[in-house]
């Protein structure tokens, strides 16, 4: 009984393959009954979502901070503008892969001199990547396309697709649903192998370094090799991600990939819950519909969009957000969740 | 003393200085432990115990002479390479991963075995899963045997600190060492957990050797086989407790006694 108990925490590679089919059909299904709008935010979201569980596997899994995300994202997102722009006819999937692999190989090249820095020292490190990225893109425009970008034609739904569709708006609602669609799928390959590294020897190592890095060490844990391929994760997932963002938007600017992106990953990660895989969904769903909150809090205070503490107010919304969370819920809404479970079941467990 | 052929040594530490600038911390130190004994390493404050174990584990490079290990034909080994090599170290305090369950901090000691690389991982291929399975029942078997399975799922900071105590040894013998190093593992004990601690640490010599740090003479004295003595970074006296306890040198040195 008591070996049933503690083996039960183990989830076995089945269970959590279950787990993923199960979830992403749902989430299938669910965008079958949003609207366009919410669709192609819900696709967006995804994208993020990847991206956020990549910073809370370094940064809650590890102990390494990083403030370099949006850059791995941006080399994602270039990786794949290039790419599709010289080779048309490439499955999205190799497009995915091959900008998984870009941000991989970012991440270990940044790895190699910041895994030796701890704290602040570290987090300058990775702020110092966040700021070149432009530049660098700024610079070599017949790469890259300077401040202008790169355009590419963004995913579009094929016709069995669009069959399912009638009426005026048949194209428009098949595209974006096609899109988030894509997008669940993507996100719930890229969760189910990070489920995989959290109950695995590797996912230990990360969290025995984080813990005492002397006795890791002494239990046979390599610091160096466990930090960079830590780092080298979570630049696949933001590579992986920035992909699936610039395959949906159909464009990458360098404007896009800038340090505010990097602060608001880490803000989502921490309302969400860090270091695990339902905050990352959290932090993904609340990007794709802040959008939303914020529009409800325009109408029902009556402060115009246009002024100038109505254009910011998405940045004091998620500010807000993010000092009651330290305050409230330090472990995020899934740490609150998970309190709140607790406490309910403990008077009944009394009773 | 009148075997024909010794046991082979499990670590020979030859001629061994540390110098930090100016100060000599070891000064051409010289022990070793045989297969299946238990030596104690003692001194007063300062002595360089715990310069002689941070060497031995390779935290600090000597700045002369030799670690080997000879039963495992290895020398001079790193800190990440001691697991794999079969020697076990404890830390001062408990040295435990605060935020990983007992059980967690358990299988940790069987971090070095092989399997479940990176890509089995990521995969979750069968033999991913499997080895944490095996993993995890032997480490709840290991806590069973100690007689703390009760606190598998607790986390290090909610249990007793003798528990702990427990959970560190149970956490290096995952590593199934040859060579069990403790340091200071009587230290904030009581009583009864003082002679609990006694004769799991007994226990241990059929299986491997064990050089231990400890500044508790009444904890030390019946435990082990041999006595290594240090002062001011030079060994100055090693033998069976019995000798040790009456010489002179070191009843000046260690315990303060004027001659």
């Amino acid at each position: 009984m008591k070996r049933l108990l503690l083996l039960r925490t183990s989830y076995p590679t089945s269970s959590r393959l279950v787990a993923t089919v199960v979830l992403a059909v749902l989430g299938v299904a669910i965008t079958f009954t949003l609207t366009a709008l919410d669709d192609s935010k819900l696709a967006g979201g995804a994208a993020i979502a990847i991206v956020i569980v990549g910073l809370s596997w370094l940064i809650g899994w590890s102990g390494q901070v990083s403030l370099g995300n949006s850059g791995f994202m941006a080399i994602g997102a270039y990786a794949t503008a290039i790419w599709a722009n010289h080779h048309t006819t490439t499955p999205i999937i190799f497009t995915l892969l091959l900008a998984t692999a870009c941000g991989a190989v970012g991440g270990l090249i940044l790895a190699l001199p910041s895994t030796r820095l701890r704290g602040p020292y570290l987090a300058g490190m990775t702020l110092a990547f966040s700021f070149a990225i432009a530049p660098l893109a700024l610079n070599f425009p017949s790469l890259t396309g300077g401040s202008g970008g790169l355009f590419l034609n963004f995913l579009s739904a094929p016709t069995w697709f669009v069959n399912l569709f009638s009426g005026s708006q048949a194209l428009i609602r098949a595209n974006a649903q096609w899109t988030a669609d894509v997008a669940i799928v993507v996100t719930a390959v890229a969760f189910f192998f990070m489920a995989n590294l959290f109950h695995s020897r590797t996912g230990r190592a990360m969290r025995l370094v984080r813990d005492n890095d002397v006795a890791a060490e002494l239990a046979g844990v390599n610091l160096q090799r466990t930090r960079t391929l830590a780092f080298a994760i979570s630049a696949a997932y933001a590579g992986l991600g920035g992909s699936l963002l610039t395959l949906l938007t159909g464009s990458v600017t360098p404007q896009t990939y800038s340090l505010p992106l990097s602060i608001l990953l880490l803000t989502l990660m921490v309302l969400g819950g860090i270091g695990t895989l339902s905050g990352a969904v959290i932090g993904g769903l609340i990007y794709s519909y802040s959008d939303n909150l914020v529009s409800l809090i325009n109408k029902t205070t009556g402060i115009s969009p246009t002024s100038t503490f109505g254009a910011n107010l998405k940045g004091i919304v998620f500010g807000v957000l993010l000092i009651l969370t330290m305050l409230l819920a330090p472990r995020g809404l899934v740490g609150m969740g998970s309190r709140l479970t607790s406490l309910v079941r403990r008077p009944a467990r009394e009773s | 003393m009148t075997e024909a052929t010794p046991p082979p040594l499990t670590l020979a530490v030859e001629h061994v200085s540390v110098r930090f600038g100016g100060l000599t911390a070891l000064n051409d130190v010289s022990f070793s432990i045989a297969a299946n004994e238990i030596v104690g390493l003692i001194g007063p404050n300062g002595a360089g115990k715990t310069t002689a174990f941070n060497v031995v584990c390779g935290f600090l490079a000597p700045s002369s002479g030799t670690v080997r290990f000879p039963a495992l034909g290895r020398e001079n080994l790193k800190p990440a390479q001691l697991a794999k090599a079969g020697v076990a170290r404890t830390l001062q305090g408990v040295g435990l991963f605060d935020h990983l369950s007992v059980i967690e901090n358990v299988m940790a000691g069987a971090q070095s075995r092989p399997g479940g690389g990176f890509f089995t991982s990521l995969l979750g291929l069968p033999i991913s899963s499997r080895r944490e399975h095996l993993v995890r029942d032997e480490a709840l078997a290991m806590l069973d045997r100690l007689g703390i399975a009760r606190f598998a799922k607790a986390l290090p900071g909610s249990i007793p600190y003798g528990i702990a105590k427990k959970v560190a040894v149970a956490r290096a013998l995952m590593g199934q060492p040859r060579l069990m190093m403790l340091d200071e593992p009587a230290s904030g004990l009581d009583e009864n957990e003082l002679s609990d601690f006694a004769s799991l640490i007994s226990g241990l010599k059929d299986t491997m050797s064990v050089l231990l740090v400890e500044h508790n003479m009444d904890f030390v004295m019946p435990l082990v086989d041999r006595l290594v003595v240090l002062n001011f970074g030079q060994v100055i006296a090693s033998g069976p407790p019995s000798v040790i306890s009456h010489d002179e040198a070191v009843l000046a040195a260690y315990l303060g006694v004027e001659q």
